[in-house]
C-alpha cells in the first residue's frame, strides 16, 4: 500500500479522506464527502482519479490471492462432485426413511394432538380454578352478608361489608358481578341505617309510653329508701351501680321487642322488689343503633336525631293536661312521666359514650325545671282543696327527692314548695273560715249544760277550762261558755296539725317549722277567726242573747291562747328555752271581737229605744197632764229593766256601759223630741206631761238596774233634761239670766239656744191664746214677760256667737 | 213628734220553750228563717206596720222566753197585751198538752177581753207529727178561740195568723167605739163630750 501511494503521488488531504471513508460508518460519509467539494474547485476530479487508482490496486491484490488459492479450489470442486453422488444417494435414503417415519408416526401424531388438546384443557381448567378461587370467597362473604341482613344482625353485616370492601373486592374488581356488588353495598348500608333508625323510633315511642311506669317505679324506690337505714341505702346504691354496668362488648346480637319485661301482675306480686330502669325497658335498640351509626361514620347524625327527638318528647311530657289540678292523680301522672323521661336519659348518659352528655342533660333539665315550676305554680293556684295541695306537696317532695337521687339539682322545686305552702295556708284559712262560720251558725249561744261527771269531763277534755268554784258545784251545772268555744279550740288545733303537715319532708329545722306554725296560727286568729267573729257580730238579725254570750266566749278563748302556744311548742319538739321570734297574737283578736260585740250591744239597745220612741204619741197642745207617765215610756223602762235583769252573766263593766249608753241615748232622744223643728207649739200641760216621763227615767236610773254604779253617776244622763224642765216649770228666768255663766248656777247645763227654741214654741201658744185673753191682765203680763225673756235669751245667743 | 200610725196593737207570743215563737216572729217581721235554735232570754219585741181597712196599724209583738226561770218577767207583759198567740209544736205532744196551762196563765194575768189564738207550728214536719190538726181544732173550739197550723220555716199561714189576730182586735175596737157613739145623742155639747170620751177611751186602750 505504501508503495502504491508513493507511485500515485496523491494529495495528503485526499489520502486522509479515503482513510476516513474506509474506516467510518456509512451514515457519516456525507460530511466527509462534502469536505471534498468544499475544497479546491477541481478537487473531486483528482479525488476520482485517486479513487480509481485505489480500486485498481485492490483488484490486483485480489487477483494474487486467487492465483495463490487456485489449486486448492480445484481440489475442492473435485471433492464436491464426488459428494454430489453421495448426496444423491443420501437424499434417496432420507426420503425413504422420512416416508417410513411418516407412515409410522401418523398414529403418534394423532395421539400427540389429543395430548395437546388435553393439555390446553388442563391449562384452561387451572386458570379457571385459580380465578374461581379468587371469586369464591367474595361470593361466600356476600352470601354471608345477605344471611346476616336477613337475620337482622346488622352490626355483623357491617363488619362483613367492611371486609368485602377492604380485603376481597380488590382481587376481583375487574369482574362484572363484583361491580354489581360494590354498587349494592351503599344501598345495604342505607337500609341498615333506616332499619336501625326505625328500631330507634320504636324504642323512643316505647319509652314514651312507659315513662309513667319507669317514673312510678323510680319514685317508689325513692320513697322506700327513706325508710331504709344508711347501710341499707349504701347496699342499694351498690346494687344499683352494679345493675347500671354495661359490657359493651356483649351487646346482644338478637333484637328483642321493646316491651316491659315485667307484667303488671308480676309487679303486684313483687311490690317490694327493687327494679332498675333496665329491668323495665330494653335499651338494646339504642346501643345497636349507636354502634351501627358509629361504624358507618354517621354518629353525629344519630346523636342529633336522638337529642332532637328526646327534646320533643320532653316538651310533650312537660305539657300538662288542662285539668291536671283537679285530682291528685293528674299531678301524679305528670310527675311520673317526667321522672321516667329523665331516668332514661340518666341511664343512657352513663352507659353510652357521648350520645348524651352531662351538659346536654343539664340543659334539658334546666329547661324542664323552669317549665315544671311554671306549670305547678299555675295549676296549684287553681286548687281550693287544702288536702289536694297537701298531696301535691307530698308528690313534689318525692318527685324532687327522686330526681335529686339521679343527680339533677332540685333546689328551685323546694323554693316553689314554699310558695305553695303559703298558698296551702291560704287555702286552709279559707277552709277554716267555713268551719268557723259553721260553728257559729250551729251554736245556740247558751252556757253548756252538764248533768253528770262524765259530761263534765268530756267538755274539760276538749277545752282547757279551769274553775275551782264550778268544779265544786253539784250537778246539774253549766259552763259559762257556749258550745262554740270548745269547737273553735279544737279546730284551731286541727288547723295547726294541717299546717304542720305541709312542712313535713321539706327539710326544715324544728325552729323554722315552729315559727311558720305560729305565723300561720296568727293569720288564722287575727284574720280568719277575727273576720268570722266580726261578721257574726254585725249580722243584721243577731240578738242580745248572742252578743252577750260572744263576749263571754271570747274572754275564755283569750285565756286559752297560752295553751295553744304550749301546743305548738310540743308539736314541733323544740326546746322550752328556745326564744320564739314569733308569738301568738290571738289575744288581740279576742279583745277586738269583744269590743265589737260590746259596741253592738249598745247599738242594739239604742235601736230598741228608738223603736219605742217612735211609738210616742204626745198631745203637744194638751192643757192638763194625764197624771201618769206615757205608756210607751213605761214599756220602754220595763223593757230595759228586764234586759239588765236577765243578762246577769254580762260582765260588770259591759253591763254598766250598756246601761249608761242606753240612758244617754234615751235622754238625747227625749231632748230631740222637744227641739224637733217640725214641732211648732208646746203647751205647758204638755211640758208637765213630758216631765212625768222624765221622772220615770230618773227613777229607773236611781234604782240601780245594774250593780256597780257610784252615787248619782247614772242619773247624770238626765241632768240636762231635768234642769231645762225645772227652768220652764218653775218659770225661774230671773235666776237663770242673773246667774248665767256662773259655775254655781242652778241651770248651768241649760244652753241658751235650747231655752230660746223651746220658749219660742210656747210663745206661739200664747199668741193664739191672745185673741181670747185680750182682757185678762195676768195673761197680758205673762205675754210681756215671755217677750222680754225671748229678747234677753236672743242677746245671750248672739253674745255667744260673737265669742265663738 | 208626729205620730206615724193610726193604731198601736200590742201582741204577745207565749208557749213552751222551743216551739218556734221567735221563729214565727222573725218570719213575720223580717221574712227570714234561722235553723239554729237560740233560746230567748227574758223578753224581746219587734215592730211591724201593717195596713188594715185603710188604717196604719203598728204591731208591737212581744216575744217571751218559754223557760220557767223567766216566768216572772214575762208574766208582767200579759197585762198590756191586746192579743195573745198560744203556740205549740205539732211534733211535740207535751207542748200541746201545756196549752191548757198557758191559757190558765192568761186568765190569771191578762185583760179579760184579750184576743186569743192558738197556733200549731212546724206543720212542715208532717213526718214527725205527734198532734193531729183535728185535735188542735177541737181544743180551740173548746175554748171558743181561733186555730191555725203554721210553719215558720216554710212561712205557711204566718202572715195569715198575725193579720187575723190584728183584724179581730180591730173589729173589737170598732165595736166598742160604735157602742160609745150610740150612747151619745143631742146637741153640740154632747158631741164634745163624745169626742172627749173617745179620746179617753183610745188612750186607755193604748195603756
Amino acid at each position: 500500500m505504501a508503495e502504491n501511494s508513493e507511485s500515485l503521488g496523491t494529495v495528503p488531504e485526499h489520502e486522509r479522506i479515503l482513510q476516513e471513508i474506509e474506516s467510518t460508518d456509512t451514515a457519516c460519509v456525507g460530511p466527509t464527502l462534502r469536505s471534498v467539494y468544499d475544497d479546491q474547485p477541481n478537487a473531486h476530479k483528482k479525488f476520482m482519479e485517486k479513487l480509481d487508482a485505489c480500486i485498481r490496486n485492490h483488484d490486483k491484490e485480489i487477483e494474487k490471492m486467487c492465483n495463490f488459492h487456485h489449486q486448492g479450489f480445484v481440489d475442492a470442486i473435485t471433492e464436491l462432485l464426488k459428494v454430489r453422488t453421495d448426496a444423491e444417494k443420501l437424499k434417496v435414503q432420507v426420503t425413504d426413511t422420512n416416508r417410513r417415519f411418516q407412515d409410522a408416526g401418523k398414529e403418534v401424531i394423532v395421539h400427540t394432538e389429543d395430548i395437546i388438546r388435553c393439555r390446553i384443557q388442563q391449562r384452561n381448567i387451572t386458570t379457571v380454578v385459580e380465578k374461581l378461587q379468587l371469586c369464591l370467597p367474595v361470593l361466600e362473604m356476600y352470601s354471608k352478608l345477605k344471611e346476616q341482613m336477613s337475620a337482622k344482625r346488622y352490626y355483623s353485616a357491617l363488619k362483613t361489608m367492611e371486609q368485602l370492601e377492604n380485603v376481597y373486592f380488590p382481587w376481583v374488581s375487574q369482574y362484572r358481578f363484583c361491580q354489581l356488588m360494590i354498587e349494592n353495598l351503599p344501598k345495604l348500608r342505607e337500609d341498615i341505617k333506616e332499619i336501625s333508625m326505625s328500631d330507634l323510633k320504636d324504642f323512643l315511642e316505647s319509652i314514651r309510653k312507659h315513662s309513667d311506669k319507669i317514673g312510678e317505679t323510680a319514685m317508689k324506690q325513692a320513697q322506700h329508701q327513706k325508710t331504709f337505714s344508711v347501710s341499707l341505702q349504701k347496699q342499694n346504691k351498690m346494687k344499683f351501680g352494679k345493675n347500671m354496668y354495661i359490657n359493651r362488648d356483649r351487646i346482644p346480637e338478637e333484637r328483642n321487642e321493646t316491651v316491659l319485661k315485667h307484667s303488671l301482675e308480676e309487679e303486684d306480686e313483687n311490690e317490694e322488689e327493687i327494679l332498675t330502669v333496665q329491668d323495665l325497658v330494653d335499651f338494646s335498640p339504642v346501643y345497636r343503633c349507636l354502634h351501627i351509626y358509629s361504624v358507618l361514620g354517621d354518629e353525629e347524625t344519630f346523636e342529633n336525631y336522638y337529642r332532637k327527638q328526646r327534646k320533643k318528647q320532653a316538651r310533650l311530657v312537660l305539657q300538662p293536661q288542662s285539668n291536671m289540678h283537679e285530682t291528685v292523680d293528674g299531678y301524679r301522672r305528670y310527675f311520673t312521666q317526667i321522672v321516667g323521661f329523665f331516668v332514661v336519659e340518666d341511664h343512657i348518659l352513663h352507659v353510652t359514650q357521648g350520645l348524651v352528655t352531662r351538659a346536654y342533660t343539664d340543659e334539658l333539665w334546666n329547661m324542664a325545671l323552669s317549665k315544671i315550676i311554671a306549670v305547678l305554680r299555675a295549676h296549684s293556684s287553681y286548687c281550693t282543696d287544702p288536702d289536694l295541695v297537701l298531696e301535691l306537696k307530698n308528690l313534689t317532695v318525692i318527685f324532687a327527692d327522686t330526681l335529686q337521687g339521679y343527680g339533677f339539682p332540685v333546689n328551685r322545686l323546694f323554693d316553689l314548695l314554699f310558695e305553695i305552702r303559703d298558698q296551702y295556708n291560704e287555702t286552709l284559712l279559707k277552709k277554716w273560715a267555713g268551719v268557723f262560720r259553721d260553728i257559729f251558725e250551729e251554736d245556740n249561744y247558751s252556757p253548756i249544760p252538764v248533768v253528770n261527771e262524765e259530761e263534765y269531763k268530756i267538755v274539760i277534755s276538749k277545752f282547757p277550762f279551769q274553775d275551782p268554784d264550778l268544779e265544786k258545784q253539784s250537778f246539774p251545772k253549766k259552763f259559762p261558755m257556749s258550745q262554740s268555744v270548745p269547737h273553735i279550740y279544737i279546730q284551731v288545733k286541727e288547723f295547726i296539725y294541717a299546717s304542720l303537715k305541709f312542712s313535713e319532708s321539706l327539710h326544715r329545722s324544728s325552729t323554722e317549722i315552729d315559727d311558720m306554725l305560729r305565723k300561720s296560727t296568727n293569720l288564722l286568729l287575727t284574720r280568719t277567726l277575727s273576720s268570722c267573729l266580726l261578721n257574726l257580730i254585725r249580722k243584721p238579725h243577731i240578738g242580745l242573747t248572742e252578743l252577750v254570750q260572744i263576749i263571754i266566749n271570747t274572754t275564755h278563748l283569750e285565756q286559752a291562747c297560752k295553751y295553744l302556744e304550749d301546743f305548738i311548742t310540743n308539736i314541733t319538739n323544740i326546746s322550752q328555752e328556745t326564744v320564739h321570734t314569733t308569738r301568738l297574737y290571738g289575744l288581740s283578736t279576742f279583745k277586738d271581737a269583744r269590743h265589737a260585740a260590746e259596741g253592738e250591744i249598745y247599738t242594739k239597745l239604742n235601736q230598741k229605744i228608738d223603736e219605742f220612741v217612735q211609738l210616742a204619741d204626745y198631745d203637744w197642745t194638751m192643757s192638763e197632764p194625764d197624771g201618769r207617765a206615757s205608756g210607751y215610756l213605761m214599756d220602754l223602762i220595763n223593757f230595759l229593766r228586764s234586759i239588765f235583769q236577765v243578762f246577769t252573766h254580762l260582765p260588770g263593766k259591759v253591763a254598766q256601759t250598756a246601761c249608761m249608753s242606753a240612758c244617754q241615748h234615751l235622754s238625747t232622744s227625749l231632748m230631740q223630741m222637744l227641739l224637733d223643728s217640725e214641732l211648732k207649739q208646746i203647751s205647758m200641760g204638755a211640758v208637765q206631761q213630758f216631765n212625768l216621763d222624765v221622772i220615770q227615767c230618773e227613777l229607773f236610773a236611781s234604782s240601780e238596774p245594774v250593780p256597780g254604779f257610784q252615787g248619782d253617776t247614772l242619773q247624770l244622763a238626765f241632768i240636762d233634761l231635768r234642769q231645762l224642765l225645772d227652768l220652764f216649770m218653775v218659770w225661774d228666768w230671773s235666776t237663770y239670766l242673773a246667774d248665767y255663766g256662773q259655775p254655781a248656777s242652778k241651770y248651768l247645763r241649760v244652753n241658751p239656744n235650747t231655752a230660746l227654741t223651746l220658749l219660742e214654741k210656747m210663745k206661739d201658744t200664747s199668741k193664739k191664746n191672745n185673741i181670747f185673753a185680750q182682757f185678762r191682765k195676768n195673761d197680758r203680763d205673762k205675754q210681756k214677760l215671755i217677750e222680754t225673756v225671748v229678747k234677753q235669751l236672743r242677746s245671750l245667743v248672739n253674745g255667744m256667737s260673737q265669742h265663738m | 213628734m208626729a205620730k206615724t200610725y193610726d193604731y198601736l196593737f200590742k201582741l204577745l207570743l207565749i208557749g213552751d220553750s222551743g216551739v218556734g215563737k221567735t221563729c214565727l216572729l222573725f218570719r213575720f217581721s223580717e221574712d227570714a228563717f234561722n235553723t239554729t235554735f237560740i233560746s230567748t232570754i227574758g223578753i224581746d219585741f219587734k215592730i211591724r206596720t201593717i195596713e188594715l181597712d185603710g188604717k196604719k196599724i203598728k204591731l208591737q209583738i212581744w216575744d217571751t222566753a218559754g223557760q220557767e226561770r223567766f216566768r216572772t218577767i214575762t208574766t208582767a207583759y200579759y197585762r198590756g197585751a191586746m192579743g195573745i198567740m198560744l203556740v205549740y209544736d205539732i211534733t211535740n205532744e207535751k207542748s200541746f198538752d201545756n196549752i191548757k196551762n198557758w191559757i190558765r196563765n192568761i186568765e190569771e194575768h191578762a185583760s179579760s177581753d184579750v184576743e186569743r189564738m192558738i197556733l200549731g207550728n212546724k206543720c212542715d214536719m208532717n213526718d214527725k207529727r205527734q198532734v193531729s190538726k183535728e185535735r188542735g181544732e177541737k181544743l180551740a173550739i173548746d175554748y171558743g178561740i181561733k186555730f191555725l197550723e203554721t210553719s215558720a220555716k216554710s212561712s205557711a199561714n204566718v202572715e195569715e195568723a198575725f193579720f187575723t189576730l190584728a183584724r179581730d182586735i180591730m173589729t173589737k175596737l170598732n165595736r166598742k167605739m160604735n157602742d160609745s157613739n150610740s150612747a151619745g145623742a143631742g146637741g153640740p155639747v154632747k158631741i164634745t163630750e163624745n169626742r172627749s170620751k173617745k179620746t179617753s177611751f183610745f188612750r186607755c186602750s193604748l195603756l
